[in-house]
């Protein structure tokens, strides 16, 4: 696994001696062409992890390494990183499209190319109508896309962006969502959110962060258990009969455990398509109708599950 | 150095796009203006004392006796405590008192202005984090260069908007032998002027990068201009009363006040003055980037 942005043991403090820590010997890996879910409460340590990414914070401790360059340098990953921070307000008295050209520039484009890659980024977040406006006369929400705009300037190999959908209405979410899940692979992006069902469907990746310190990394299908738990919803509960019935159509490691009306597959090995199919089969001939089928146990869940474990 | 044409570039702009930059603007003009009446008036004031003194008709328009003018004691008087020294001021005689008017006011005025326009040109976006869209995007020194150089842009337009103002002000209301000759000697002046302004710019940009507060920079940089000032006249004092003679030899080299008297010199002499109001000016900025280079933004 290449990695795009790594932390070793990075402390930041706000303040003197005594202050708040931030980060607390911060340490995981992010995968390269991976969509990266950053997810933790409220003060874990997310913003101010991309703040130190992006050389706005200066740590006190621990090493970063971004893209194998080392820490921040503006020079050294010009162009090559590009951040939504998740508090900080356009330059307003410009219109999306000088700033979004300037931004451009700045990453070392020339004027002609910075100028028809703000154009693609207006069409990319739909703003073309209100292009030539002054950002200050926009919405919250159009200038949300103007920042989301900004960090994806010149498709830079890592982006950082905090909140991205914040603000966002659900048309404009999710187009977003879907024009982000089409880097997946050719860029690197890191997403911070407190929507975890979002994370979970656009990451294949996450980093749980809870007071400063990494409490799990890993693909997303191995922390939600998607390769080991299946959760099948049905019409009404199986008897006992029905279940040994279905036992024989799954592998021998495979358990089952109904719970309700929901039944619960845990398996060493991932099911596979063929066992779905069967499973399918030998329901339908016990003739029990599936209501919903879900792979693990869910993002929020095992969230929960952590931060709860982690406060006991 | 592309960056900081770019960030000077966007600063540039923003800042004429910023009411507050546009009001200051103004303000200098509106003074010039001004400060150009009164000019009017007063020599108006002097040639009519000086026909009643020669026993000649006093004209109605200011101006028609600007040679008698010049040439009496009185001027002389004047212009000596404008220039700060007799040479410097018999030096002086064959500009038009008007430019050199306009010289002295604008080392009066342009400081503040100066200060107070640039002390937010960095401040200001940090306190709401704007700046971190170009901080992720260039150096800390790109940054601090270009907006240096916007801001020095803004003053030197607001200069010459003056100069214009006091050529415009003068031809109105007095009458005027060489309005060519005028025009170009307010100009020259002007380019005087911006280099004055240089430190106070420095100054400004420093007191930006030293906290997140727009007002509490603006007020650190008038207040020290105005401080700038004082600390000149003390000096000033301690050099006649021959007080710490060193401690006041040092004070007139690092205040950009103390440099003024070669501003005024009408051969080369002025470049030098120039020169050190720029290095005053990078100091300043240096001072600020101490702190603003190793700042969480």
């Amino acid at each position: 696994m290449t990695a795009a942005l790594t932390f070793q043991g990075v402390t930041k403090r706000f303040g003197l001696r005594g202050g708040k820590l931030a980060l607390d010997a911060l340490s995981f890996t992010i995968p390269a062409g991976s969509i990266t879910g950053f997810v933790g409460p409220n003060g874990a340590g997310k913003t101010t992890t991309f703040g130190v990414v992006s050389g706005f914070l200066q740590p006190d401790a621990g090493t970063v390494d971004i893209l194998g360059e080392g820490p921040f340098d503006p020079m050294r990953l010009k162009g090559r990183l590009g951040v939504l921070p998740q508090d900080a307000e356009l330059p307003d008295r410009h219109t999306p499209l000088e700033l979004l050209t300037h931004l451009a520039c700045l990453q070392g484009m020339s004027r002609a190319d910075a100028r028809t890659e703000a154009e693609r980024l207006i069409k990319l977040v739909r703003l073309d109508d209100r292009k030539d406006h002054r950002i200050t006369t926009l919405s919250h929400g159009m200038r949300r896309r103007v920042a989301v705009a900004s960090a994806l300037c010149g498709s830079p190999q890592l982006v950082l962006l905090d909140e991205p959908l914040a603000g966002l209405d659900p048309s404009q979410a999710y187009s977003l969502r879907d024009r982000l899940a089409e880097l997946r692979g050719v860029q690197t992006l890191v997403v911070s959110s407190h929507n975890l069902a979002e994370v979970e469907r656009l990451c294949d990746h996450v980093v749980m962060v809870q007071d400063g310190r990494c409490l799990r990394e890993g693909p997303m299908a191995q922390l939600t258990g998607a390769d080991e738990v299946s959760r099948w919803q049905l019409a009404r509960v199986l008897g006992p009969t029905e279940l040994s019935t279905l036992q024989e159509v799954l592998p021998p490691s495979a358990t089952l455990r109904m719970d309700g009306v929901v039944l619960e597959v845990r398996s060493a090995v991932q099911e596979d398509e063929a066992t779905t199919v069967a499973m399918l089969g030998a329901l339908a001939a016990a003739g029990v109708p599936l209501t919903s089928l879900a792979r693990g146990v869910g993002l929020e869940r095992r969230f929960l599950d952590d931060q709860e474990a982690s406060s006991a | 150095m592309r960056d900081v044409f770019l960030i000077a570039q966007f600063e540039l702009f923003r800042a004429i796009r910023t009411w507050r930059a546009v009001a200051l603007v103004l303000l200098y003009a509106v003074a010039t203006i001004g400060a150009g009446y009164l000019f009017a008036n007063a020599i108006g004031l002097a040639e009519k004392a000086l026909a009643e003194s020669l026993g000649v008709a006093a004209t109605e328009v200011p101006g028609a006796m600007m040679d008698d003018l010049i040439a009496s004691d009185g001027f002389m008087e004047v212009l000596r405590a404008m220039v700060g020294s007799t040479d410097g001021a018999e030096r002086l005689m064959e500009v038009p008192l008007a430019a050199i008017f306009h010289l002295w006011l604008g080392f009066l005025l342009v400081p503040f202005f100066a200060a107070s326009a640039s002390a937010e040109s960095i401040a200001i976006d940090m306190n709401n984090r704007a700046i971190r869209f170009e901080a992720l995007r260039t150096s800390r020194m790109a940054l601090v260069l270009g907006r240096f150089a916007g801001q020095l842009t803004l003053t030197g337009v607001a200069s010459l908007a003056a100069a214009l103002c006091m050529w415009g002000t003068v031809m109105w209301m007095m009458v005027v032998q060489e309005p060519v000759a005028l025009a170009g000697w307010l100009g020259w002046y002007t380019v005087r002027t911006w280099c004055f302004a240089v430190p106070f710019v420095g100054f400004g940009v420093a007191c930006s990068q030293w906290t997140t507060s727009a007002a509490w920079a603006r007020v650190m940089a008038v207040g020290g201009t105005a401080g700038s000032w004082v600390l000149y006249g003390i000096a000033q004092v301690m050099i006649e009363e021959d007080w710490f003679p060193m401690v006041a030899d040092v004070l007139v080299q690092v205040l950009p006040q103390g440099w003024i008297r070669g501003m005024w010199d009408p051969g080369t002499g002025w470049i030098l003055s120039c020169i050190v109001c720029v290095g005053l000016g990078l100091s300043s900025l240096l001072f600020g980037y101490v702190r603003f280079a190793r700042r969480d933004l």
